[in-house]
């Protein structure tokens, strides 16, 4: 390459560079994942705005599931499941924020100011570009819009509030006590840990098939006083 | 299938128990605890030989299960459920705790049709894998595993509208046959069954083969098998901390013989690692072969309370001939969105409608999508190329016509087919000959395979095969390798009696190898 060559390369490298940074400052810093307000271990505040903004693209608030995908918690939960995969599957899915927060330099929203970072795009804008990769004609393209929804959907369908507006809430099933279960220790403790003894194991009868009337389990139950179990 | 006698605890280690190198001593090792290599081990401690089952995952007790499907895969999946094909993109699951895929699967037990495995005789020149030859394994394994019929009582509505779709088509159609006693229906399987009703291996082979003194020893990698002058005489690695991996103490087995059940992806990297060990044919990581699944929601007037009745309950056989098998799938939330289309307020209001649907499934024996597994440069996990050729893809769409022909036969109000250049809701039967009349490729699909094939194949020819019939390595006779890997080809069903009643066999012939003594009565 000639020596101008390289000189307009390394110009343009700064540039976008520069661009790419200047988007990158403008984010605020997020509120804590939990409410125990413990710092995040894995997303940054890019990438906890950029989630937020596409958790309430697929997910806005209202209709049939009242709670919309930021309030459901999607970027507390997906902090969470990047701390349960391995280090290189996690960089990857980091990747797949960053591309699409800032895949509007390559596939620009409508909009005069279609170019600027997903999460500072108006709604309408967002749905375009989501859109625009959930449609394309380019396989990768669609993969990644595939995989960015599965992503955020794992996560407002964790949420117990959607669950019970879904009915879809698991039940409480009444634990039953086996040979393996005083065999088993829960995982990473000893066999001290083991909480049953024989006279917990299970005798055998007939246990009645569960169905819609079947109380919700503990951790889905809804923790407002009048709320019932069962059906949500 | 209890002997009635306690599963002694002592035989059984799991990662707090491992102090420092673990040496030990047997005349087998078996490396997987899926339910192949738990019937291997079994079936070798039932014959008097001192066997020790190795497991990378942890046992899992019915606290550890956790509902949430997401998070769930993170803990009893490898590569926390993410592995995927290249080539054809295409996610595949394989399961990292005691019992294997048992522990995560819906509990199918189907026994390949007499076709199949004539077929597999006539390509594999083999000469005792008849369905007849097969069949007392099969009832063995099929008895100690409590298969039988799904009943009425936990079917729920949406297993039931399959079964409906299929009267009013007159396609035949018949409960599914499962490894599982007092089923609730909670429709939980893939998480694993807070019920304890799953018979997977960790609840049924693995106490029983302790009972008859094997070892069984949790949260161990084995990274390599040790052979001398053409033989193996054991297997090495590293303890394994659970959920991250983390590798410790060193761990090493030395065996008379070595049952590798590590699985369709594992068990060929492991042969890689170890000097490409038992690979003159050249055949070890060669020939994948997936069963690759297509699936269809129909949304029906009335509530069908999906998440209650068993995961899979109703098949159909009708089609295996034609390439494909038909049946019913229900799957954690997460993991169902996956293929509801669209997003925002469609989105919302389409998930609000889970409510009302069923999901059938098929899955389809694509002989022409061909693949491999090679050993990465680093670690375990496989780097697995595969493409998912065109003349299966039309089977594949063949299928999805039929699942979207029995929601409308069973009374759906529409279909969501989830694929890309058809429509994201069908209304009428008619609508669903897209799927016949127009060319769809690979990248269309919405697909998983978890059901895998071939990689250690066995054929009567050396040249041709990594082991005989009996799963005996053909150029290390003290190497067996015993998971579904040693599939010819498809087996036309899902594979996991299959695979079980092919590691009963060859464990008995090891067995008869090593000198072990007579066959208990069954």
């Amino acid at each position: 390459m000639a020596p101008s060559g390289v000189v307009l390369l390394a110009l343009a490298l700064a540039l976008v560079g520069a661009a790419l940074a200047l988007r990158g400052f403008a984010y605020p810093r997020p509120r804590p994942p939990g409410p125990g307000g413990g710092p995040w271990r894995h997303l940054g505040r890019m990438e906890v705005a950029f989630v937020e903004a596409a958790a309430d693209t697929l997910f806005p608030p209202g209709g049939e599931i009242p709670p919309s995908g930021s309030e459901a918690g999607v970027a507390a939960f997906l902090d969470r499941y990047l701390d349960a995969v391995p280090a290189g599957v996690r960089r990857l899915m980091r990747l797949l924020l960053v591309l699409v927060e800032h895949g509007t330099l390559l596939f620009p929203a409508p909009g005069w100011n279609g170019f600027r970072r997903f999460s500072a795009l108006s709604e309408a804008q967002r749905v375009a570009a989501l859109d625009g990769w959930r449609r394309s004609r380019l396989f990768p393209r669609r993969l990644v819009f595939t995989s960015l929804r599965a992503l955020l959907a794992m996560g407002y369908l964790a949420d117990p509030r959607v669950l019970r507006a879904l009915d879809l809430a698991p039940r409480d099933i009444e634990p039953v006590v086996t040979e393996v279960d005083l065999l088993y220790p829960p995982v990473g403790a000893g066999r001290e840990a083991i909480p049953w003894t024989e006279a917990d194991l299970d005798r055998g009868g007939h246990r009645p098939p569960l169905g819609p009337d079947t109380p919700l389990h503990p951790d889905y139950r809804d923790p407002t006083p009048a709320a019932g179990g069962g059906r949500a | 299938m209890s002997s009635g006698s306690r599963a002694p605890a002592e035989q059984l280690r799991v990662f707090a128990d491992y102090r420092g190198p673990v040496r030990e001593e047997a005349d087998v090792a078996v490396v997987g605890s899926g339910p192949c290599g738990a019937v291997a081990a079994r079936e070798l401690a039932t014959r008097g030989l001192r066997v020790v089952l190795l497991e990378e995952g942890p046992p899992l007790s019915a606290r550890d299960i956790v509902l949430d499907g997401a998070l769930s895969m993170t803990r009893t999946m490898r590569e926390a459920g993410l592995r995927a094909t290249r080539g054809t993109v295409m996610p595949t699951m394989q399961a990292i705790v005691l019992g294997g895929g048992s522990f995560v699967n819906s509990a199918i037990c189907v026994r390949a049709p007499d076709f199949v495995l004539d077929g597999w005789c006539e390509v594999a020149e083999l000469s005792a894998t008849s369905r007849k030859d097969l069949d007392p394994h099969y009832d063995a394994v099929a008895a100690l595993s409590g298969v039988a019929p799904t009943p009425d009582e936990v079917q729920g509505r949406r297993n039931l509208l399959f079964r409906d779709g299929c009267r009013a088509l007159g396609i035949p159609s018949e409960p599914i046959e499962r490894n599982v006693r007092g089923c609730r229906g909670s429709g939980e399987c893939f998480t694993g069954c807070r019920s304890r009703a799953k018979q997977s291996a960790d609840l049924t082979w693995i106490p029983d083969a302790m009972r008859h003194g094997a070892r069984v020893l949790t949260s161990v990698q084995i990274q390599e098998l040790l052979h001398e002058r053409g033989r193996v005489v054991g297997v090495a690695g590293r303890v394994a901390e659970p959920f991250t991996g983390r590798l410790s103490h060193p761990v090493s087995v030395r065996a008379r013989a070595v049952v590798l059940a590590a699985g369709v992806m594992a068990t060929p990297v492991l042969l890689q690692r170890s000097g490409n060990l038992a690979n003159r044919s050249g055949q070890v990581g060669e020939n994948l072969q997936f069963h690759p699944g297509v699936a269809a929601t129909g949304i029906y007037p009335e509530p069908t309370d999906p998440w209650f009745g068993a995961t899979q309950g109703y098949q159909s056989l009708h089609f295996v001939r034609d390439g494909f098998k038909l049946e019913t799938l229900w799957a954690p939330p997460g993991v169902m969105s996956v293929r509801t289309p669209g997003f925002g307020h469609e989105l919302k209001r389409r998930l609000a409608e889970i409510r009302r649907s069923a999901t059938f499934d098929a899955i389809a024996s694509c002989h022409r999508s061909l693949g491999r597994v090679r050993a990465r440069r680093r670690g375990l996990d496989p780097a697995i190329t595969w493409r998912l050729h065109p003349d299966d893809v039309d089977i594949l769409m063949r299928a999805l016509h039929v699942l979207c022909r029995l929601h409308f036969a069973a009374g759906a109000e529409k279909v969501l087919p989830g694929v890309h250049g058809a429509p994201d809701e069908l209304f009428r039967e008619e609508e669903a000959e897209i799927f016949v009349r127009r060319r769809f490729g690979p990248g269309d699909l919405v697909t998983a395979g978890n059901h895998v094939f071939g990689t250690t194949r066995m054929h009567g020819d050396p040249r041709r095969g990594v082991v005989d019939e009996h799963g005996r390595c053909h150029d290390v006779e003290n190497l067996f390798i015993l998971d579904t890997g040693i599939f010819p080809r498809s087996p036309g069903v899902n594979p996991m009696l299959t695979g079980m009643a092919l590691a009963r066999r060859g464990a008995h012939a090891l067995a008869d190898q090593l000198g072990g003594r007579s066959a208990p009565e069954a």
